[in-house]
C-alpha cells in the first residue's frame, strides 16, 4: 500500500514539478503575471467560481450537451455500423457516404449548426452528434465485420434465427472495436463542444472561458481551462474503467 | 471502408456464373453504387433547397454553392485562403511528426526522459487541449505562430504515444540479429527499430492529421485573418450562408485529399507489411 | 597452446551461472554452473524440457546477455558481446519484414569489405543453396514459415560465421516441413562442416542431426549428461536404424523424469 503510494508519487512527480515551476515563475514575476497568473491565484479563483455558481451552471450546460450528442451518436452510429456489416445493400449505399464524411474536419460544421439551430443547446448537440457518429459507425462496422464465421455458423446450427445471431454473436463480437470507436468519440466530443462554445454560445465551458478572457479575469480563465482539461481526462479514465469491466470476458479467455 | 462485408469474400457465384465474372459484376455494382449514393445525396440537397421547406439562408442550393466556389476560385480568394489553411495544417502536422517521433524515441531510450514525459503524456493525451486556445492567444497573439502552436499542442500527443508503443513492441530477436550481423547501436536504431515501429508510428500520424485539420479550422475561426476558417466566420457574420456552405465543401475537399494521400503514403511505405491493403479508416 | 593433432575447441563454456531477473518477483537461478566444450566443426545439440535455460545458454554464447559468473571463450576469444563470428538463427526467424529476401541476405555482408558485385553473387548463391531461387524479391510476409526459415539460414550463412548457433530453428514449422529442413540442414553441414550448437526439445531431431547431445535438466538448468550420437546419418532407413532407435530411447529415459519433474514443479 505504502509502496504503491510511493511509486505513484514518483510517477507523477513531473506534474508536481511543472506545477511548482508555474507557481515560482509567476510568483517571482519571471514571466508576465497577466499571461501566467500564479497557480495559487488560479486555485483561489476556481473556489470563487465554484461558490458563486458560475462554474456549476456552465458545467451542467456543457455536460448535458455532451451527454445528449454523444448518446445519440452512439445509438445511431452503432445501428448503422452493424447494419452495414450485416446487410450488404445497407453497406453498398451508406459506405460511400461514410467514406466521404470521414475526412471532413468536423469543426467546419460549427457555423452551419449555428445557422440551423441558433446559439443554444441544439447546435452543440447536433455538432457533437454529427462529429461523433463517424468513429462510432466505423468502430461498429469493423467489429461486426470481424465476427467469426465459425461462431455465426455454430449459433445457426444450434437453431438460432438471424436476429438472434445478431444479438448473441455479432453484437458482443463487435464490442471491442465499437468501444474503441466510442473512445475516439468521447475525446472528439470535448474538442467539438469547447470549440463550438468558444465560437458561438451563451453558456457552457467555452463561453465562460471566452467571457472571462475578454473581461481580463485571467486567473479565473485559467481555472476554467484546467477544469475542462481535467474533466476531459476524467471522462477518458472513467470510460476506460467501464470498458475494462465490459470486456472482462475477453481478458479471461 | 472499401473493404468487403464478411460474406462477399466467400464469393458465392451469382446465377451460376463463373466466379471471376461474378466478382467483376459485384465490383461494377459497387462502383456504381458508390457514385449513385453520393449523387442521390446531392440531388436530395438540391431538391430540398428548392422545395421551399427551407429558406435559402438555412440551406442554399447545391448549384449556388458550386457557383460560389467557382467565383472564389476565379477571384483568387480560394487560392489564398486554401493555401494558408493548408500551410498551417501541414506545418503544424510536420512539427508534430518530427518533434513527436523525437520525443517518443528519447522516451524509449532514456529512463529519465521516460520518467519526465510519461505522466505528462498520459494526463495530457485525453485532455481537450483546444480549451487552452484563449491561453495561447494571450501568450502568442493571433497570427501563424499561435495557430501552429495550437495545432502542435493538439496533434503531438498521438504521435508520441504511438512512437513509444511502436518501439516497445519491436521484437528483441530482430535487434539481436542485427547486432549479430555487426550493426552498431545507431544502425540498430536506424535500420531496425524505426522501420519495425513504423506501422505504429504511421498510425499515430494518421490520428494526428485529421486532428491538425480540425484544430486549424477552429484556430482560424477564433483568431480570424485569412484562411478558410476565418473566411467562413466572416461569411457567417454577414449571414452569407452560401459562402459558409462553400467553405465547408472546400475544407472537406482538403481534408479528403490529405487523408487519402496519407493512406497512400502508408501503403507505399508499408508494402512489406501483411496489412498493406487494410482499410485506411483507422 | 594449440595442439597440432587435436584441433582447438571452438566454444568453451566455463562454469557459467546465470540468474533470470523477472521485472517483478524474485530472481530465478536459470543456469547453474554449466561447463561445455564444442570442438571445431562439431555439431552439438542442447536438449531439454522447456524452461531449462537452453536458449539462455545460447544467448549467452551469442553475447546477447551479459555473462555474470563464469566465462565463455569462442574461437580463442572471450565473449563480451555479439559478433559476426557467431551467427544465430532464431525460432521465429527474426527476418527484417521490410526487406526482401535478397536484402535480408545482403544485410550481414554490407558490413564486410566485399565488393558490391561479389556480395550480390554470394547472396544469390546462398539463396540458391537453401532453395529460395525465384523468391529473392519477395517480402518475408509473402513466404511460408519453412521458406522464411530458409531465408534466415541463408542470411546467417552468408556472412560466413565460424560458429552457427541455432535456437529451435524448426520449432515453429509443421511436421513435414521440419523433416525436410532437417535433412537439408544436415546435407549443407556435411558438404561444408562448421561448428554448430543447436537448441531443441525434440529428441529425434537432436539424435538425427548432432554428433553429441547435451541433455539438460530444468530448474536450475544443468547439463545432466552428454550422449555421443555420432554415426552414419546417410542411412536411408535411419529412423529404423538400431543405433538411432537405441539412442533416442536412452535419451528419452533420461529426459522423462525431468519432464515430469518440471511439470510437477510448475503446477
Amino acid at each position: 500500500m505504502i509502496a504503491s503510494l510511493r511509486s505513484n508519487f514518483v510517477r507523477y512527480l513531473p506534474l508536481l514539478i511543472l506545477a511548482a515551476a508555474w507557481e515560482i515563475a509567476a510568483r517571482f514575476e519571471l514571466v508576465s503575471t497577466t499571461a501566467l497568473p500564479p497557480l495559487s491565484d488560479v486555485v483561489r479563483s476556481w473556489v470563487e467560481l465554484l461558490l458563486d455558481g458560475d462554474l456549476v451552471r456552465n458545467s451542467a450546460a456543457s455536460l448535458f450537451r455532451i451527454a445528449a450528442g454523444l448518446g445519440l451518436s452512439v445509438i445511431i452510429g452503432t445501428i448503422i455500423g452493424i447494419g452495414m456489416a450485416w446487410w450488404k445493400p445497407v453497406n453498398i449505399l451508406i459506405a460511400p457516404i461514410v467514406e466521404v464524411l470521414y475526412p471532413v474536419p468536423k469543426s467546419a460544421l460549427i457555423p452551419v449548426t449555428v445557422i440551423w439551430l441558433g446559439y443554444g443547446d441544439g447546435s452543440k448537440i447536433l455538432l457533437i452528434f454529427l462529429g461523433c457518429m463517424v468513429p462510432v459507425t466505423i468502430g461498429a462496422f469493423n467489429g461486426a465485420r470481424a465476427s467469426e464465421q465459425v461462431l455465426v455458423w455454430s449459433a445457426r446450427s444450434m437453431g438460432a434465427g438471424k436476429l438472434r445471431v445478431l444479438w448473441d454473436v455479432v453484437a458482443p463480437g463487435a464490442l471491442p472495436e465499437l468501444l474503441n470507436g466510442i473512445r475516439t468519440a468521447v475525446a472528439l466530443s470535448f474538442i467539438l463542444l469547447v470549440s463550438a462554445e468558444l465560437i458561438a454560445a451563451q453558456k457552457g465551458f467555452g463561453f465562460l472561458i471566452g467571457s472571462l478572457g475578454a473581461g481580463g479575469s485571467y486567473s479565473a480563465m485559467y481555472a476554467v481551462v484546467l477544469t475542462v482539461a481535467f474533466l476531459g481526462f476524467a471522462a477518458d479514465r472513467a470510460y476506460l474503467m467501464i470498458a475494462k469491466r465490459t470486456l472482462a470476458w475477453r481478458e479471461a479467455a | 471502408m472499401q473493404s468487403m462485408p464478411p460474406n462477399a469474400s466467400t464469393g458465392e457465384p451469382l446465377n451460376g456464373l463463373p466466379e471471376k465474372a461474378a466478382r467483376l459484376a459485384v465490383n461494377l455494382m459497387r462502383a456504381f453504387a458508390r457514385v449513385f449514393s453520393i449523387l442521390v445525396l446531392l440531388a436530395a440537397w438540391q431538391w430540398l433547397s428548392q422545395s421551399g421547406t427551407f429558406t435559402p439562408y438555412q440551406l442554399p442550393s447545391f448549384t449556388a454553392v458550386v457557383g460560389r466556389i467557382w467565383d472564389d476560385a476565379t477571384t483568387g480568394d480560394l487560392a489564398i485562403n486554401a493555401g494558408l489553411t493548408l500551410y498551417r495544417a501541414l506545418a503544424g502536422f510536420a512539427i508534430c511528426a518530427v518533434l513527436g517521433i523525437a520525443i517518443g524515441m528519447a522516451m524509449s531510450r532514456s529512463v529519465i526522459a521516460n520518467w519526465f514525459f510519461d505522466p505528462i503524456i498520459s494526463v495530457g493525451f485525453p485532455m481537450p487541449k483546444i480549451a487552452f486556445l484563449p491561453v495561447i492567444i494571450l501568450w502568442l497573439g493571433v497570427y501563424d505562430t499561435a495557430k501552429i502552436t495550437m495545432i502542435v499542442f493538439d496533434g503531438i500527443f498521438p504521435v508520441i504515444a504511438a512512437t513509444v508503443i511502436g518501439i516497445q513492441g519491436v521484437e528483441k530477436e530482430l535487434i539481436w540479429s542485427a547486432r549479430n550481423m555487426g550493426a552498431s547501436k545507431y544502425e540498430v536504431l536506424r535500420h531496425v527499430v524505426l522501420p519495425a515501429a513504423s506501422p505504429q508510428i504511421i498510425t499515430g500520424l494518421q490520428v494526428a492529421l485529421p486532428l491538425s485539420l480540425i484544430v486549424t479550422v477552429v484556430a482560424e475561426m477564433l483568431m480570424g485573418g485569412y484562411g478558410l476558417g476565418g473566411a467562413m466566420m466572416q461569411a457567417a457574420h454577414f449571414a452569407n450562408s452560401t459562402s459558409v456552405f462553400a467553405g465547408i465543401v472546400e475544407i472537406a475537399v482538403i481534408g479528403y485529399v490529405l487523408i487519402k494521400a496519407m493512406a497512400l503514403v502508408r501503403r507505399r511505405l508499408l508494402v512489406w507489411h501483411p496489412e498493406a491493403n487494410a482499410p485506411a479508416t483507422a | 597452446m594449440t595442439d597440432p593433432i587435436q584441433p582447438p575447441a571452438q566454444i568453451v563454456v566455463d562454469r557459467v551461472t546465470h540468474m533470470y531477473r523477472p521485472p517483478r518477483g524474485k530472481p530465478v537461478l536459470a543456469l547453474d554452473d554449466i561447463s561445455l566444450t564444442v570442438q571445431n566443426r562439431e555439431f552439438v545439440a542442447l536438449l531439454g524440457p522447456s524452461g531449462c535455460g537452453k536458449s539462455t545458454l545460447l544467448y549467452l554464447i551469442g553475447g546477447f546477455l551479459p555473462i555474470e559468473k563464469g566465462a565463455i571463450i569462442s574461437d580463442g576469444q572471450k565473449v563480451t558481446g555479439p559478433g559476426p563470428d557467431r551467427g544465430i538463427v532464431f525460432q521465429h526467424f527474426a527476418l527484417f519484414p521490410w526487406k526482401t529476401v535478397k536484402h535480408n541476405v545482403l544485410y550481414g555482408m554490407e558490413r564486410q569489405s566485399l565488393p558490391k558485385a561479389e556480395r550480390e553473387k554470394r547472396a544469390m548463391d546462398f539463396i540458391e543453396l537453401v532453395g529460395l531461387h525465384g523468391f529473392e524479391d519477395s517480402y518475408p510476409s509473402q513466404l511460408s514459415g519453412g521458406m522464411r526459415q530458409r531465408c534466415a539460414i541463408a542470411r546467417t550463412l552468408a556472412f560466413d560465421p565460424k560458429i552457427l548457433l541455432m535456437d529451435e530453428p524448426f520449432g515453429a514449422l509443421d511436421a513435414q516441413t521440419r523433416g525436410l529442413m532437417q535433412r537439408e540442414l544436415l546435407a549443407i553441414w556435411q558438404r561444408s562442416p562448421m561448428t554448430v550448437l543447436f537448441v531443441t526439445h525434440d529428441v529425434q531431431e537432436a539424435v538425427y542431426l548432432a554428433d553429441r547431445v547435451a541433455v539438460m535438466s530444468a530448474r536450475p538448468g544443468r547439463i545432466k549428461t552428454i550422449v555421443d550420437t555420432k554415426f552414419d546419418k546417410n542411412d536411408p532407413d535411419i529412423f529404423k536404424n538400431k543405433f538411432f532407435v537405441d539412442k533416442v530411447d536412452e535419451i528419452w529415459n533420461l529426459i522423462r523424469e525431468e519432464a515430469i519433474k518440471a511439470q510437477g514443479k510448475r503446477t
